[in-house]
């Protein structure tokens, strides 16, 4: 036990002096009868349809700030069970839920008509999973080359030569600093004019790959200068030339510190894909604007979005997972 | 010593110089190693042992002068150091052994990449060693399951694994826990009986005055004494090794 809980522990002299005492707002009794309070609220003072909108808006809120202090004295109560703090917790957000349908004005019919009408989306689905499916090829493809970007641009850094340095430098920073979007329409439409005309889906991966290399390679460089320097001299003194000592001795252990931001990297850049479409590339989010534009409905886009984090939401989970476990077995090691 | 010393000349250091920017580390090192001889470096912190040691495999650039080893000038940028390298063997302070190898790996990584041979030579050969060691059933183990003592002994045997000339000992016992040096001198001086060259810097006085051939007192970057061990322990000439063996002794 740390020195703060420690302390947290011994009891003011006020409640030294009243054993067995609870402070009246923390008890159970007082908990209950606020909260009998509140629904009563709730059933016969929150208004109907009729009221004025001033009136709606006075009422609302005092129900709104009772419910939020009511959740906040439980919530802040160290004596309290934790389920019992979740229960609160998510009722007070189905709560503030249901007031948002019930009196925000929303339509919902029509905003049902509009993103959410899957009649619309007869026929569409085969389309939008191609689209997922370029998309897919799109990163994992850029994905290698800009691992290979990375690595190469690392390795040669960690030769140390000044001038090879100054190139390389200028290929990060700029290459950090352009937006991806910026970027790929750049190689797209600007390059033709020097003679170089790429497929859409070529300047994508090109763009993806030499943007994302750039930050593959400070992943490469941090785990390649988290080697304690004393492995190379080992090696080096053994015989072993550099591009020997990189591949055997430093990239090995550079490995478990390079991984995590790396993953992250990939995931991110799996997102960005979507930007291919302002060039034209037929991935997940050009298909659905396609479909949008067509049907003249947006549900298109929402299923994108809902397709997205299907593909996405497992993989950053992956991503967290991953860092957490090398960082446990940094520790032991 | 009874033992034979040749009087081939293996390593020929002349006026060697070292500069960390401003900072005038060697300030002038003459000498030769024979084949065969063991050579201790004794001195100061920040006298330059390491410094001389690590410049004689250009682990260090060396500043001036001329590191003639087994004829060839190492200093020369034309050499290939990597093939120099290869024929001397250095034993490390902090062992640095690849934490992400066990021990026999450790071993046979040099000679598979470098000397060429196949993985089963490698093996026989990284076996012996650890027998030679006395580590053959730890070969499996990876580094950080071994003790300090442990780890250097492999490290020795990762260097002779390369069968080099000659052995730099960079204080191989300084990170050692007192009850372990015994073990690592232990193999230092079979190598020694078996009349390997080897370069030591370090203070055990009982190893030095056991197996070494010739001490080099390095103080403020020069040769401030060279001698037999007895004539350095018994009789110091200079009043700075007098008052360095005084500290060591009044430990």
């Amino acid at each position: 036990m740390n020195h703060e809980s420690a302390r947290a522990n011994v009891p003011s002299r006020f409640l030294r002096s009243r054993p067995g005492w609870t402070f009246w707002v923390r008890r159970y009794e007082f908990i209950l009868a606020t909260l009998a309070l509140i629904v009563g609220y709730a059933v016969f003072l929150l208004p109907g349809e009729e009221a004025t909108p001033v009136g709606r808006g006075v009422s609302i809120g005092v129900f709104l700030l009772l419910a939020l202090a009511w959740s906040a004295n439980i919530l802040v109560d160290g004596e309290k069970s934790d389920w019992f703090k979740g229960i609160v917790a998510f009722g007070l957000v189905f709560v503030s839920c249901w007031l948002f349908y019930r009196y925000s004005g929303t339509e919902w019919d029509k905003l049902g008509k509009s993103f959410f009408n899957w009649e619309k989306m007869q026929g569409a689905w085969p389309e939008l999973l191609e689209g997922l499916l370029v998309t897919l090829e799109l990163a994992a493809i850029s994905a290698v080359l800009s691992i290979l970007v990375g690595l190469v641009v690392a390795v040669l850094r960690s030769l140390g030569s000044p001038t090879l340095n100054v190139f390389l430098i200028a290929y990060l920073d700029i290459f950090r600093s352009i937006p991806m979007i910026v970027l790929m329409v750049f190689i797209y439409y600007a390059l033709p004019y020097l003679g170089i005309e790429l497929k859409s889906v070529t300047a994508t991966i090109v763009a993806l790959a030499l943007g994302y290399g750039a930050y593959a390679a400070e992943s490469f460089r941090a785990g390649i200068e988290s080697v304690y320097f004393g492995q190379m001299e080992a090696a080096r003194a053994l015989g072993l030339t550099r591009l020997q000592t990189m591949r055997l001795v430093i990239l090995p252990q550079a490995i478990k510190v390079v991984i995590p931001p790396l993953t992250g990297n990939m995931v991110a850049m799996l997102k960005e894909t979507a930007v291919a479409s302002v060039v034209a590339s037929p991935e997940l989010l050009k298909r659905a604007k396609e479909i949008y534009v067509g049907k003249a409905n947006p549900t298109a886009l929402v299923a994108a979005a809902f397709i997205y984090l299907v593909v996405l939401l497992p993989l950053t989970r992956l991503a967290n997972w991953l860092e957490n476990r090398l960082k446990d077995r940094m520790k032991t090691r | 010593m009874n033992k034979e010393i040749n009087s081939e000349v293996m390593i020929e250091v002349i006026d060697l110089h070292k500069y960390f920017k401003e900072l005038h580390v060697l300030k002038g090192i003459s000498t030769k190693i024979t084949r065969g001889e063991v050579v201790a470096i004794m001195g100061p912190s920040g006298g330059g042992k390491s410094t001389f040691l690590r410049c004689m495999n250009r682990l260090e650039e060396p500043g001036s002068g001329q590191i003639i080893v087994e004829g060839v000038d190492i200093t020369s940028p034309y050499v290939d150091i990597n093939k120099v390298r290869t024929e001397i063997g250095m034993v490390f302070q902090l062992f640095n052994l690849f934490p992400h190898l066990t021990a026999i790996e450790n071993i046979k990584m040099a000679p598979i990449n470098v000397r060429k041979i196949s993985d089963k030579e490698a093996t026989e050969r990284g076996m012996a060693l650890l027998e030679k060691v006395g580590l053959v059933d730890k070969a499996h183990s990876y580094p950080d399951q071994l003790s300090g003592g442990q780890q250097q002994r492999v490290a020795i045997a990762r260097a002779l694994a390369m069968q080099p000339q000659i052995m730099f000992f960079d204080e191989p016992t300084s990170a050692l826990d007192p009850e372990m040096i015994g073990e690592v001198l232990d193999v230092m001086r079979a190598m020694a009986e078996e009349g390997m060259t080897m370069v030591v810097v370090s203070h055990e006085m009982g190893f030095i005055n056991e197996a070494a051939d010739r001490v080099l007192l390095l103080a403020d970057g020069v040769i401030e004494e060279e001698g037999t061990p007895t004539q350095i322990f018994k009789n110091p000439t200079q009043q700075r090794t007098k008052d360095f063996l005084g500290k060591i002794l009044s430990l």
